[in-house]
């Protein structure tokens, strides 16, 4: 077991974010996080970040407790994550960005600079090019590339691929896949039941801070429960409505 | 007796500190910014208080409204003309924004009124009292207690008007406020306005009691963020508490230990304070 | 062709330039102007180590500078020692108030930082005030005759130039060194974005404290280089407030977080700072303070990036008009 959360809950005041979500990962695995806004999805991964702090349960990786660990210890552990929102270094050129990544595993310059490059082409992207002249689609990229550089063994994705183009989708994806051959464990939290269907092949489903359902892609939308979390009840009268004149 | 004059002297400093410093936290607790020229408002509403009585005449209560209106709209035009601009910039052009115009502001009312210290001719004000055995002058009796009841007003018009809960809910969640079709540009404009205006009035109040010169502005400053330390950052109640306290320990150090301690004594306090407990005492955990 | 316009080329130019200054002006004025731009350089740069590239705002530094400008004064008080026997005892102060100051400050938000730093300057300066140690209000004096070279009491300022140019030096060697290493890389990184640098793995609050203990021990070293040429502080031309201002508008005019950002802000303002002194006498503090703070919010409001960053944006549109006119002719 590469990744072990349970029974973790987070309390916002009297309001319940997460109310005992269970997550187990196995090395190697893709797994992937999804429901509707505020389902409490963005708040366990936060969790599992180190991002915000759980108000019960526990978190272990590798082994080793790492409920109450900071983000940087968490980096160190070889927990990587992204960012919704990308938060470039905007004054550094790619290269700068990957190579804060990069020095967490080389100290010394000019390895850091060697692995930077490696990763940099890896992703696809321009070193020299000012991380303040990328579009939506490269500072997504740059996101990936900055933690793949800081050899991460569990990499948490939090809405990597929204906003993107569909061929830009496309090339999202295959990377996404690439990393996930290089032996790297993935846990994505999405919005775009697509990505989710062609990447993973195992899902949790959170609704008003449960984990409502758990199986494959396939599995789950199936299920009632996730279909009127995602769609509501309305949906289902009118869909029911529709099947009755049928 | 003399001790309970000390009390009583200090306390009612520290009303006009919980004001001006209200103001202060009020920015804090809006935008989670820092203004470096709050004190440097307080200087100037004791300068308008002055020209005012000299150019106009008129009594306290004129003077002091005149210092309000004219730092609440000095307050808006800060806000328009540069605050609004820097808000997204990063941290050191935030910083630099109030503190270079704490330097404007200071060494301007240096070349404009001299470093020399000044009082308000004596105003209807004047003489001091006796109660229940001690002396205390009249103007000082009235600005602490217009002071705190001010700063009460702004309290209970953050928690129960419309304006204020527009106000807090822009601090809560931007976003989410301009959702419920609040303009968050407004409120802030107006924050700031409330902000310099309270700290305005407050030096007006000052100015009845108590002789300056535009020095007292960094002084003023500092109080107030040690106030706002000690009371939480955002929290007015907490500034009104904190100000009384810090106004007291002022002068009983003053009092006990020699004039020229009372001021290291409260910047001790704050270099403590970001030790032991920096939300504050009244903040959260 | 290329190579001639390197910037490698213009560091040699600047720095032969420096070297030859005292040379070719040789009037005590001009050498005076010389020797102010080298210590606001020095403070500046050394500000700008935590200020400009970690991104954390002082605005209290004058406490480094105090110490730093104390201690010399104070070994040769106390004990009779060479003033420059103090500089040690300085940093190793500065240094530990480095640590006191940053320890809890650092946990927090930038603006904790920054309001921490003001009040713990304002505190010592009150302080010393009354501490008759050190002289009270009054201040202290150094040796007013040479009684070795080691109390480096010289009559012309021309000595003091070179030591000055050598100790920033140094320090542009250092920042220079630093800057493309991994602490520099941290430092910009949080100075980005703090959360994203935590993701990562950077050791926030430890590359913070770095950056503030090194700043701090440069900022010293400038504060008693001050007081060895000038013999005499006090309470305000230690820990005055305008101490840190200075340092602070110097490193943000010409370019906070780069490495020759401070020095061309202390090449404007000095002498634009003796120009006014000049023009407006006595009366004339005033008004460059006025100046300074117009300048500062001019800054914050427009150009947060300095001239450095002005320079960069705008340089390659002249240089396309240039030639683009220069083809038509």
């Amino acid at each position: 077991m590469l990744l072990e959360a349970r029974n973790v809950s987070k309390a916002f005041g009297t309001f319940l974010a997460v109310a005992g979500a269970d997550l187990c990962v196995e090395e190697g695995e893709m797994i992937g996080l999804i429901g509707p806004n505020g389902a409490g999805k963005s708040t366990f991964f936060n969790c599992l970040a180190g991002e915000t702090m759980p108000t019960a349960g526990r978190i272990v990786f590798d082994g080793v407790d790492v409920t109450r660990a900071l983000p940087e210890a968490r980096a160190r552990a070889g927990i990587g994550r992204t960012f919704q929102v990308p938060t470039a270094f905007e004054d550094m050129t790619v290269l700068g960005n990957v190579m804060v990544g990069a020095f967490l595993r080389h100290p010394h310059r000019s390895d850091a600079r060697d692995h930077a490059r490696r990763i940099v082409e890896l992703t696809g992207l321009r070193a020299d090019q000012a991380a303040r002249s990328l579009g939506t689609p490269g500072r997504k990229r740059l996101e990936i590339a900055r933690v793949l550089a800081t050899q991460p063994r569990l990499l948490l994705l939090d809405e990597s691929l929204a906003g993107l183009t569909p061929s830009e989708l496309r090339d999202a994806i295959a990377l996404v896949r690439r990393i996930h051959e290089m032996g790297i464990t993935i846990v994505i939290v999405e919005h775009i039941m697509e990505v989710i269907m062609s990447l993973t092949k195992r899902v949790l489903v959170f609704n008003q801070g449960h984990v409502i359902a758990s199986g494959t892609p396939e599995q789950v939308v199936r299920e009632e429960a996730v279909i009127e979390a995602y769609l509501g009840r309305g949906h289902r009268r009118r869909q029911e409505e529709a099947d009755g004149r049928a | 007796m003399v001790f309970v004059q000390v009390i009583v002297g200090g306390l009612l400093l520290g009303a006009i500190y919980a004001l001006f410093s209200s103001g202060l936290t009020l920015i804090w607790g809006m935008m989670n910014f820092i203004n470096f020229a709050h004190g440097e408002f307080v200087m100037l509403g004791m300068y308008v208080a002055l020209l005012v009585v000299t150019w106009v005449g008129g009594g306290p209560a004129i003077f002091s409204i005149a210092a309000a209106l004219a730092l609440f709209v000095l307050g808006v035009g800060i806000y328009v003309s540069l605050i609004r601009h820097v808000i997204r910039a990063p941290m050191l052009a935030q910083i630099l924004s109030t503190f270079g115009l704490a330097l404007l502001l200071r060494y301007s009312a240096f070349w404009v009124f001299s470093a020399n210290f000044v009082s308000l001719p004596q105003t209807s004000l004047g003489g001091t009292i006796k109660l229940g055995g001690i002396f205390l002058p009249v103007a000082q009796l009235v600005a602490g207690a217009v002071a705190i009841t001010l700063t009460l007003g702004l309290h209970f018009t953050l928690t129960y008007t419309t304006v204020g809960s527009k106000l807090l809910a822009v601090a809560e969640d931007r976003a989410a406020a301009m959702l419920m079709g609040i303009r968050p540009d407004r409120m802030q404009a107006l924050a700031w306005g409330l902000s310099a205006g309270a700290a305005g009035i407050a030096g007006a109040l000052m100015a009845t009691a108590y002789p300056w010169s535009p020095s007292v502005g960094e002084t003023f400053g500092l109080i107030a963020f040690v106030v706002v330390a000690l009371g939480g950052f955002g929290s007015v109640l907490g500034s009104l508490y904190a100000g009384l306290i810090i106004g007291l320990i002022q002068a009983a150090s003053a009092f006990w230990l020699g004039a020229i301690y009372k001021d290291i004594v409260v910047y001790g306090l704050f270099v403590a304070l970001l030790w032991l407990r920096p939300q504050g005492l009244m903040g959260k955990a | 062709m290329r190579k001639f316009s390197s910037p490698r080329v213009g560091v040699l130019l600047l720095a032969a330039g420096l070297l030859l200054y005292p040379m070719l002006f040789t009037g005590p004025f001009y050498r005076d102007i010389g020797v102010t731009f080298l210590l606001a350089a020095i403070s500046a740069s050394a500000w700008n180590i935590v200020g400009g590239y970690a991104g954390q705002v002082s605005v209290g530094h004058s406490m480094f500078f105090g110490l730093g400008a104390y201690t010399p004064l104070l070994v040769y008080t106390l004990w009779g020692w060479p003033p420059i026997a103090g500089i040690p005892l300085g940093i190793v102060l500065s240094l530990a108030l480095a640590v006191l100051i940053g320890l809890p400050t650092f946990r927090l938000t930038g603006h904790y930082f920054s309001m921490a730093t003001i009040a713990v300057a304002e505190l010592i300066r009150i302080f010393f005030g009354t501490w008759d140690l050190v002289g009270a209000a009054i201040g202290l004096q150094g040796p007013a005759v040479a009684r070795s070279f080691w109390d480096l009491t010289f009559r012309g300022e021309l000595p003091y130039y070179y030591i000055f140019l050598a100790v920033l030096g140094i320090l542009l060697l250092v920042t220079a060194t630093l800057e493309r290493r991994r602490f520099g890389f941290y430092m910009r990184a949080i100075k980005a974005s703090e959360r994203a640098a935590k993701s990562l793995g950077v050791p926030v609050r430890g590359t913070k404290i770095k950056a503030l203990a090194l700043s701090a021990a440069f900022t010293s070293a400038a504060g008693s280089l001050y007081v060895i040429k000038t013999g005499f502080i006090d309470p305000d031309s230690g820990f005055g407030i305008l101490i840190s201002v200075q340092m602070v508008i110097v490193a943000a005019l010409g370019g906070a977080g780069t490495l020759f950002g401070p020095l061309v802000g202390a090449l404007i303002l000095i002498p634009l700072q003796s120009a006014t002194n000049s023009w407006f006498g006595g009366g004339g503090s005033g008004l460059t303070y006025i100046l300074y703070g117009g300048i500062i919010v001019v800054i914050a409001r427009f150009e947060p990036g300095g001239l450095f960053e002005m320079w960069q944006r705008v340089a390659p549109k002249l240089r396309k008009r240039f030639w683009s006119r220069a083809h038509a002719a």
